[in-house]
């Protein structure tokens, strides 16, 4: 092992990533919501400030579009700001300042200043939160051109991916699935390697069915590939990791494989970014496909409080069902 | 005993006011039963149980200030239970809200990032609906040389492998059976079939006639069969002579009184031909129950060899399976066979006008050497008029 490899968290990863840019880049700056003295709301910048100073990890008020108008100002001009909102339901009062400003920075400019910031965001359901504070919608901002939209679901590519996301010169919603922010542990090195935006990742090879995924859902739909593998039916999962822009090779590449292709997501399912998958491999990879492309989705109503969320959100048996379906047609 | 702390509500808040308690000591809780509504600075919360099991003890009362991570409730947790708490509150876990679950499982994974791994090994390519209509046929795709762009079955390409090989693609849809070449000496049936169609080409002078039966008026369509030997006893009441033998070492025509009818009978091992006598004395209703008889015996094999000799006409209702007019072979010496064809609905014209009736169609062969074809035509019509009766 590696001296500075450690078994850590997804959220003790994003740790790790920051910390490591701080010190390496004297351009990166964090701010938001208590993210200074407390830490976090989830404690993802745990321990920072002391170890930054107050000009590097900076408190704000709460004023989300505020926090996202000063990122884009300071990101115009050479600085590297990560700014954490704390929720995704809070995360609207930016959208002016993503869509209008930091989307259209370097079109605007005609490539003179460009906007490199990240605004994280935990993002999902299924920790018994409540209302606003459980949903996904990461298609609003992934319908938006001029930014980038990624989901890490490992401790290491939310390790690997914040860095890259950080480095980049354009801006990047970065949507951290918070109920498996401490589910599980992974070895990862902290030595501030940055992995590839903008391509899926394969987790699983298989032959029979391509599987689609990304964030917390990756959990289950690993799951159920192993029930599967035990009935003989081999599941190839792709993390889908980058959500836009979307690495439709390597899909289509699965699915002219498998010739059948379903997906995965916690959100609701009408224009959610299954739906442009599934448009994607309808248009190029037509011919490969075996049977009709297959969706499992959250439901299209507002996400249930705590009781119901579990009934919400796909699970090892919905994805099971609907591979079996689609290797039935 | 598990001893519960007050988890850290929110963003790090050093206290709680609990509101109200949903249980108390004593009661027994599920994971994640609703245990105790407190009020943050932010917000009032409401906590789960992170157990199942009984509450033992209660450490503050309704309106009571608790400092986060100070004890909160006691538990008593069964064995099973106790083993795997679905909920453990870590320290510091830190929401303002919900629960974040945390596992100690070490995720093994190997990601690989990108496409340009893969070799190409592509599959066949063919739009939805070829592949539907391949299934339907039951064509592998496998099969078909693709001409599309990209190495694609079109259409086309499935069209023309259906014509080019129509014989091929049958076979394939009723894939369970594959034809396999072998060669068999003739017996049993088959054999007597072929002695018996020997003996008819070198003697009989075939001759037959086609008619149909406009069946349009029948009220009870139960056993045609019934009526086909009624109708043949009509014939042969019209026309004594087709109901006989014919023996051409004397040049004698017999004509028989009975009416001993053979019906063809298709089976696996060849045409079998079991005998109804004396059809001229049953009502129809004597007929039905004898050729029911007929065929439970047949179906049985257990037709008695002398149940299949001796007969003076022969019924033939190829018409089952498909086939409209056929000149069936009557065996000699017998000298008439009737052969009845598919039912079919056929467009007619009544009284200067169209109607659809169903008919029967009818192949009457006889042997020319001692009935002439007036007699024939004679018989036939006689038949004819017998199938037409309403019943």
């Amino acid at each position: 092992m590696a001296a500075n490899m450690a078994e850590v968290t997804l959220i003790d990863a994003l740790t790790m990533a920051m910390a490591w840019e701080l010190e390496h880049d004297p351009g990166v700056v964090i701010l938001g919501e208590d993210v200074g003295v407390n830490g976090g709301v989830f404690r993802a910048t745990a321990g920072l400030q002391k170890r930054f100073g107050e000009d590097r990890v900076q408190d704000t008020p709460l004023a989300e579009g505020m926090i996202a108008g000063i990122s884009i100002g300071m990101a115009a001009q050479g600085m590297r700001p990560i700014a954490e909102i704390q929720f995704m339901g809070f995360i609207y009062p930016t959208v002016d300042q993503i869509i209008n400003h930091a989307g259209r920075m370097r079109n605007r400019t005609r490539g003179r200043l460009t906007c490199p910031m990240v605004l994280r965001a935990p993002y999902g359901g299924g920790i018994h939160a409540p209302e606003h504070h459980s949903e996904s919608t990461e298609a609003l901002f992934a319908h938006m051109p001029g930014i980038r939209v990624v989901i890490p679901s490992s401790p290491a590519r939310a390790y690997g991916l914040l860095l890259a996301a950080i480095r980049d010169p354009d801006p990047v919603i970065f949507l951290e699935p918070k109920r498996i922010y401490r589910l599980n542990k992974q070895e990862v090195e902290d030595n501030g390697k940055a992995l590839p935006m903008d391509v899926c990742y394969t987790l699983r090879e298989g032959s029979d069915v391509t599987v689609v995924t990304w964030g917390a859902m990756i959990f289950e739909t690993m799951k159920a590939a192993d029930q599967l593998a035990r009935n003989g039916i081999s599941c190839e999962v792709i993390d889908l990791a980058t959500i836009s822009p979307i690495d439709y090779e390597t899909i289509l590449e699965s699915v002219e494989k498998t010739g059948r292709l379903v997906i995965v997501h916690e959100a609701a399912r009408s224009c959610g970014v299954g739906a442009e998958i599934a448009a994607i491999v309808a248009e190029k990879g037509m011919y490969d496909l075996q049977g009709p492309i297959c969706r499992v989705t959250g439901y299209d109503v507002v996400m249930p409080l705590f009781r119901r969320e579990m009934d919400y959100l796909p699970s090892v048996k919905k994805i099971t069902d609907a591979i079996g379906a689609t290797l039935h047609d | 005993m598990t001893t519960f702390n007050l988890p850290d509500l929110g963003e790090g808040l050093p206290e709680a006011e609990i509101v109200s308690w949903h249980v108390a000591e004593g009661d027994s809780v599920k994971t994640d039963d609703l245990l105790v509504s407190v009020e943050t600075a932010k917000a009032v919360v409401e906590v789960p149980s992170p157990y199942t099991g009984v509450v033992e003890k209660l450490y503050a009362r309704a309106g009571d200030i608790v400092a986060t991570g100070a004890p909160l409730v006691d538990f008593s947790i069964s064995a099973t239970a106790a083993a795997k708490p679905e909920v453990v509150a870590t320290e510091d876990a830190a929401t303002v809200v919900g629960n974040v679950p945390t596992g100690g499982e070490v995720l093994q994974e190997t990601a690989v990032a990108g496409s340009s791994r893969r070799q190409k090994q592509g599959r066949i390519k063919a739009t939805p609906s070829v592949r539907t209509q391949a299934k339907r046929l039951g064509i592998d795709l496998a099969d078909i040389v693709p001409t599309g762009k990209n190495g694609q079955i079109t259409g086309g390409d499935l069209e023309s492998f259906v014509a080019k090989d129509k014989v091929q693609a049958r076979s394939r849809s009723s894939r369970p059976k594959a034809i396999v070449g072998r060669s068999d000496q003739l017996r049993g049936p088959r054999r007597v079939m072929a002695q018996s169609m020997s003996n008819f080409r070198d003697e009989v002078a075939l001759c037959t006639l086609f008619d149909d039966a406009d069946i349009h008026e029948w009220i009870n369509k139960r056993s045609m069969t019934a009526r086909f030997l009624r109708a043949i006893v009509a014939g042969c009441v019209a026309e004594p002579g087709l109901n006989g033998f014919y023996d051409a070492d004397t040049m004698t025509h017999e004509t028989e009184s009975r009416v001993d009818i053979a019906l063809a009978v298709d089976t696996e091992d060849g045409l079998i031909v079991p005998v109804i006598r004396n059809v001229e004395a049953m009502s129809i209703g004597d007929i039905r129950a004898a050729v029911e008889d007929l065929k439970q015996a047949t179906r049985k094999r257990t037709v008695a060899p002398q149940d299949m000799i001796n007969y003076t006409f022969t019924l033939s209702n190829f018409g089952m399976m498909a086939g409209r007019y056929a000149t069936p072979l009557m065996v000699p010496p017998t000298v008439g066979i009737l052969g009845t064809g598919k039912l079919q609905h056929d467009v007619v014209a009544v009284m200067g006008g169209i109607e659809v009736h169903r008919r029967i169609p009818l192949s009457l062969s006889f042997d020319h050497r001692c009935i002439t074809g007036g007699e024939a035509a004679r018989f036939l019509a006689a038949v004819i008029q017998d199938l037409e009766l309403p019943e």
